[in-house]
């Protein structure tokens, strides 16, 4: 009798069981889980919202801190825990697929019309061995920006803003000139990125580079990154520069300028989103990160979106892809902080947004990206060669032995570079 | 007769002893189980990675002692990890002079002492994270607290960035961690000093020794294992040293002050190269626990002693 019971009670469980599944799967939409950096932390859930509101296949976002998402998607990865797809910064992209972790996407994305207007720069880091691995998601392009309240008090015409090395430093010297607390300019010195999206095109814009197009060679020791080097010593020590500078290791980046008291800044696109929302007082004005003698060049920064290799649930993560790309989808990220990533639509998606944008949109269309499997190494680490060197060669004594050793480390870890 | 008994007692008496050791093995057991989970399988899994190429994404590969043979090339580990000896042996000598007056003072019972024992205690229980995020801000040039102290007082000219040069970057960090670990040294060099009998230093004050003489003929060599303890646990948790360095200083000034398990971190998390960072840490396991045998062997037993 009692045996009995059990038994019907089982039974019933595994009807409950089944009707439970069974209206589930009735219901069959699925939700594909994404991950982005913090950085994407504005523009991001917004895009994401309006994507699932719409359709009836869900995307579950996650947000990871910056110097996190790296280590954390390896770990999930080996784990067999990774998320579906993930907005990954576009320079990681050529060491994430010699990694073999990415789904190759090539005939999607070629088959996809608007194909050719795709940011160059993030087309060309998605691209490994002929394949492509990553699509153009978010954009940021470096530009110099300037208080134009301080250039009033200075005395200087608050509606131009400097467009070559000497116009910056006797701007920066008028601004600095009014004393107190404002300095005339600010980078963060002890910060391998801020200086590869901000110094760098310095450089090129006046015929330089510090890599080889592909990315074999470290071409340190030029003319260009000599005079580039010799602006930002000959404004730290006139005394320019705040002295926090020379140990800021990215945190003041933003918030150096956005304090009101710097002259001027190399900074993003995403600086406009971000000081209209969060420090509407300031007054600034965009321009190019100008060559020595003028021209113009930029750092096309910004994320890939990365599928992982294997994932079930691609047909919701290229539905989410087509819905960026289209013209609501480029028009939400440009007003949340990205710039557009289709150069087809991007005058359309910023029409109604700040005019300031149209600078920072023409600079990404132009930018350059350097392509290397080992960036991260190279650049970004704290404890890099080149992070080493900017340090070294703004404050330190020996530019030369600088130059020199970062050469030799760069080319060094190239070298040594797995999978190159 | 006798002889079966005899036979009987001496079989009962050794499945007693089995019983015993058997029971003796269920107790420990716990531990053991401890041990093997959280350090003997780690241990054997990280030296079994160390053979390998094992990225963090991607395919690992065997690559026999290929991990190891690098390492001899690597300067910039062997720099590290010369750094990681100077810090050493300066951080040790500065703990021990401070940590040492402090279990003098604060041993022999007098008005407050246990106000003393706690306010110097004190900076032993916060986390070495968030004593660095601490000392982060409190050296900071532009929002700090002794750059700024010092500028507002008119002690110096400028607002001087004590972070940017090696020497007072290196300086700082050394008082940081004095003030957070001294406090610890101190209570086991007073368990020391307390375990010393009384009548020892009233003998020998009768016998007309001084203060001094007393310290190194009595307390000194009746401390040897109380400082054998102490001397242990602060070289190797200085040979460990990583967040205050990581935190505070990201390995600068330039570099400087990159530390042995710093290194490690960064060929494992930020170069994502596992297998690489696995050899490196069996080197320094290895260098660990040659260090800490010599250190034992230093602070023996002398001999005819108890």
């Amino acid at each position: 009798m009692r045996r009995n019971n059990v038994k019907t009670m089982l039974a019933k469980l595994a009807l409950a069981a089944a009707v439970i599944g069974g209206g589930l799967q009735a219901a069959s939409a699925e939700t594909a889980n994404i991950w982005v950096r913090a950085d994407g932390s504005n523009f991001m859930p917004r895009i994401v919202d309006a994507f699932n509101k719409a359709h009836k296949d869900q995307i579950k976002l996650d947000i990871i801190p910056n110097a996190e998402i790296i280590p954390k998607y390896g770990a999930a990865a080996a784990g067999g825990t990774a998320p579906d797809a993930l907005s990954l910064d576009l320079i990681y992209t050529p060491s994430f697929a010699a990694a073999g972790q990415l789904e190759d996407i090539t005939d999607w994305a070629k088959s996809l019309p608007y194909f050719a207007s795709l940011s160059p720069a993030h087309v060309k880091t998605g691209t490994y061995k002929d394949h492509i691995y990553g699509l153009p998601f978010s954009a940021d392009a470096s530009v110099l920006i300037w208080n134009k309240k301080l250039f009033k008090q200075a005395g200087l015409d608050p509606e131009k803003g400097p467009t070559n090395w000497a116009e910056i430093e006797a701007d920066a010297e008028k601004v600095n000139a009014l004393g107190g607390d404002i300095k005339g300019f600010y980078f963060s010195g002890n910060c391998g990125g801020c200086n590869i999206f901000t110094f760098t095109p310095l450089i090129w814009a006046s015929g330089g580079d510090i890599l080889s197009e592909d990315g074999s060679k470290a071409t340190l020791d030029s003319p260009q990154l000599r005079g580039a080097i010799d602006l930002y010593r000959s404004m730290v020590k006139k005394g320019l520069v705040p002295e926090g500078a020379q140990t800021d290791t990215g945190s003041n980046f933003f918030a150096a300028f956005a304090g009101g008291k710097i002259g001027i800044s190399p900074s993003g696109a995403f600086a406009i989103g971000a000081l209209n929302t969060q420090y509407p007082d300031i007054d600034y004005g965009i321009t190019f990160l100008p060559g020595k003698d003028g021209g113009w060049s930029s750092f096309a920064g910004g994320d890939n979106f990365v599928v992982t290799k294997g994932t079930k649930k691609i047909g919701v993560v290229k539905q989410f892809l087509d819905f960026a790309y289209s013209l609501e989808g480029q028009t939400i990220l440009a007003k949340y902080g990205s710039l557009p990533v289709r150069n087809d639509i991007a005058k359309d998606a910023l029409k109604d947004l700040d005019p300031r944008y149209q600078v920072a949109a023409e600079a990404m269309a132009k930018g350059k990206t350097p392509y290397s499997v080992v960036f991260n190494d190279l650049i970004n680490s704290a404890n890099g060669p080149w992070t080493q060197m900017v340090n070294e060669v703004f404050f330190g004594d020996d530019v030369d032995g600088a130059i020199k050793n970062a050469q030799d480390t760069m080319q060094s870890i190239i070298d040594q570079a797995p999978n190159k | 007769m006798t002889a079966i008994t005899a036979t009987a007692a001496r079989a009962r008496l050794r499945t007693a002893t089995n019983l015993r050791q058997w029971v003796g093995l269920l107790y420990v057991l716990p531990a053991v189980a401890l041990v093997t989970v959280f350090f003997v399988i780690p241990l054997g899994m990280t030296a079994w990675m160390s053979l390998h190429n094992w990225p963090l994404m991607g395919e690992h590969s065997f690559v026999g002692l290929d991990n190891y043979v690098a390492i001899l090339r690597d300067t910039r580990f062997w720099n590290a990890l010369k750094f990681t000896f100077y810090y050493t042996m300066i951080v040790t000598i500065a703990i021990f002079a401070v940590a040492f007056p402090l279990a003098i003072f604060i041993e022999k019972p007098r008005p407050l002492t246990n106000l003393y024992r706690t306010a110097f205690f004190m900076p032993a229980v916060v986390g070495f994270a968030s004593a660095s995020l601490l000392w982060s801000w409190l050296l900071n040039v532009d929002s700090g607290l002794f750059s700024p102290a010092a500028y507002d007082l008119g002690l110096t000219e400028k607002k001087v960035n004590l972070l940017a040069t090696f020497q007072p970057a290196f300086w700082s960090i050394i008082a940081m961690v004095v003030w957070k670990v001294a406090g610890f040294t101190m209570i086991i060099l007073m368990t020391g000093l307390q375990s010393i009998p009384q009548d020892l230093q009233e003998a020998a004050v009768i016998d007309g020794a001084g203060p001094f003489a007393r310290f190194r003929a009595i307390t000194l060599p009746l401390m040897r294992r109380t400082l054998a303890l102490a001397l242990i646990l602060s070289v190797a948790g200085s040979i460990l040293a990583f967040d205050q360095f990581y935190i505070i200083l990201r390995g600068g000034p330039r570099n400087q002050t990159l530390t042995a398990v710093y290194w490690i971190f960064n060929q494992s998390f930020v170069s994502f190269k596992l297998g690489y960072g696995a050899a490196l840490s069996m080197v320094l396991l290895v260098i660990l626990v040659a260090l800490s045998l010599v250190q034992l062997w230093l602070l023996r037993k002398p001999e005819g002693l108890d």
